[in-house]
């Protein structure tokens, strides 16, 4: 029964909430509940059981070889420590988050790369009173209007005008 | 639109309608390129804001300047007035019906041109205006939402970062639950043994206090059964004895 030491990580529990989408709230709860749970219970274990007094059960059982036989097995016992099969699971579990986060986070930032793209476009459109109807329908494409499915002026339905 | 403020003030309001719809095109072909296949000059170049100058609302500037170095200031009314008198003089224009109407009718025109001409353009411009000022917030809605976008985009890349606390949590839990179950189980082993060696000592204890009240019960009772009918007449007048001298010393006690 040697003493381990216990090695926790400390948890911004601010940012914890943070990552949490809307939907496993409950989930985030139970883990935090559960965290805090531990957390009471193992402050009201000591770390080793209180030593038994040998010397008082020796002078005092009457049974000769009893306490010594119980000494020597209660010596000798060792509580298997038990063994972890899960963080594993939870280990293999984040690699994938961080390969999906990765995966993600390239995605975004061709997203983003899009998004200036059409930033920079719009903002470097001509002034509207320089304009001509086909450059306000280059620039914004639901303004041109559709002379096929409207062959007659005004080439749109009556409701828009 | 700037020039809107000017526009209220300036008498060239008028000519530049009233030239705009005479000699438009002419104009408008100095300074604008036509669209032929490919745009030779994108974006087309803004619109003048006022039409070319005229005088007498009929003759552009260009005229009298180009006449100037030659004739002079007056060179061109000259010509004007000398012109008409010979076409007058010679009936190569004939006064007819028709030059009367004529003259009404563009009189009538240029009177209103230059009384309200200034303000039909301004209302034609506010229109203009208010179509412009509507797209000019479509762009700005739409610049707006795609910053939003970049925006969010960012955030959520920044909370990337912290998705390992998710992790953390989990491992730190599981690491608390092993090392809550290891502590109660070295508990649990030293309450059972503790337990075993309590027991043994207390059931000693329990022994020996029945032996000895067992003992004591059978020493009571052997003594009892020890005192033969005789000695218990002997101790039984001792006894009456004993009281009557008590009885006597106690009678004699309160006296005093």
């Amino acid at each position: 029964m040697a003493g381990r030491k216990l090695a926790l990580k400390t948890i911004d529990w601010v940012s914890f909430v943070e990552i949490i989408p809307r939907n496993q709230k409950a989930i985030a709860n139970s883990l935090k509940s559960w965290n805090e749970t531990l957390h009471t219970r193992l402050a009201n274990l000591s770390e080793k059981p209180p030593a038994i007094d040998w010397a008082y059960y020796k002078a005092n059982v009457a049974k000769a070889g009893l306490v010594d036989d119980f000494e020597k097995k209660y010596n000798a016992l060792k509580i298997p420590v038990p063994e972890d099969k899960y963080t594993a699971l939870v280990d293999s579990e984040e690699k994938e988050d961080v390969k999906n986060c990765a995966a993600f986070v390239s995605e975004s930032q061709v997203r983003i790369q899009e998004y200036e793209k059409q930033l920079e476009k719009m903002k470097n459109i001509i002034p509207f009173d320089q304009m001509t109807i086909d450059d306000l329908n280059e620039i914004f494409p639901e303004t041109k209007l559709d002379k096929k499915k409207y062959p007659y002026w005004p080439h749109q339905p009556i409701e828009n005008l | 639109m700037l020039s809107r403020v000017v526009l209220s003030a300036a008498a060239a309001a008028a000519p530049c309608l009233k030239n705009a719809a005479v000699l438009g095109p002419g104009v408008v072909q100095a300074t604008r390129v036509f669209h032929t296949g490919q745009p030779r000059l994108a974006p087309v170049p803004p619109l003048p804001e006022y039409g070319g100058k005229v005088r007498l609302g009929l003759i552009p500037e260009e005229f009298f300047q180009f006449l100037y170095p030659k004739t002079g200031v007056t060179g061109p009314y000259v010509l004007g007035t000398g012109l008409s008198l010979y076409f007058l003089s010679k009936e190569i224009y004939v006064i007819t019906p028709e030059t009367f109407s004529t003259i009404t009718v563009v009189g009538l025109i240029v009177y209103v041109i230059k009384k309200y001409g200034a303000s039909i353009g301004e209302f034609l411009d506010k229109l203009n205006e208010e179509k412009i000022a509507q797209l000019e917030e479509v762009k700005q809605a739409t610049i707006k939402q795609i910053q939003d976008a970049i925006d969010m985009e960012k955030a959520q890349q920044a909370l990337v970062q912290k998705r390992h606390y998710l992790f953390d949590v989990q491992r730190n839990n599981i690491a608390l639950a092993l090392e809550v179950t290891y502590r109660e189980r070295l508990h649990r082993a030293y309450k059972e043994v503790k337990n075993r060696l309590d027991y043994h000592i207390s059931v000693q204890n329990m022994m020996r206090r029945k032996e000895q009240e067992h003992m004591i019960d059978w020493v009571e009772k052997h003594v009892v059964q020890s005192i033969s009918a005789q000695q218990e007449k002997e101790t039984i007048a001792k006894c009456i004895s004993d009281l009557k001298l008590l009885a006597k010393k106690a009678q004699a006690q309160p006296v005093m």
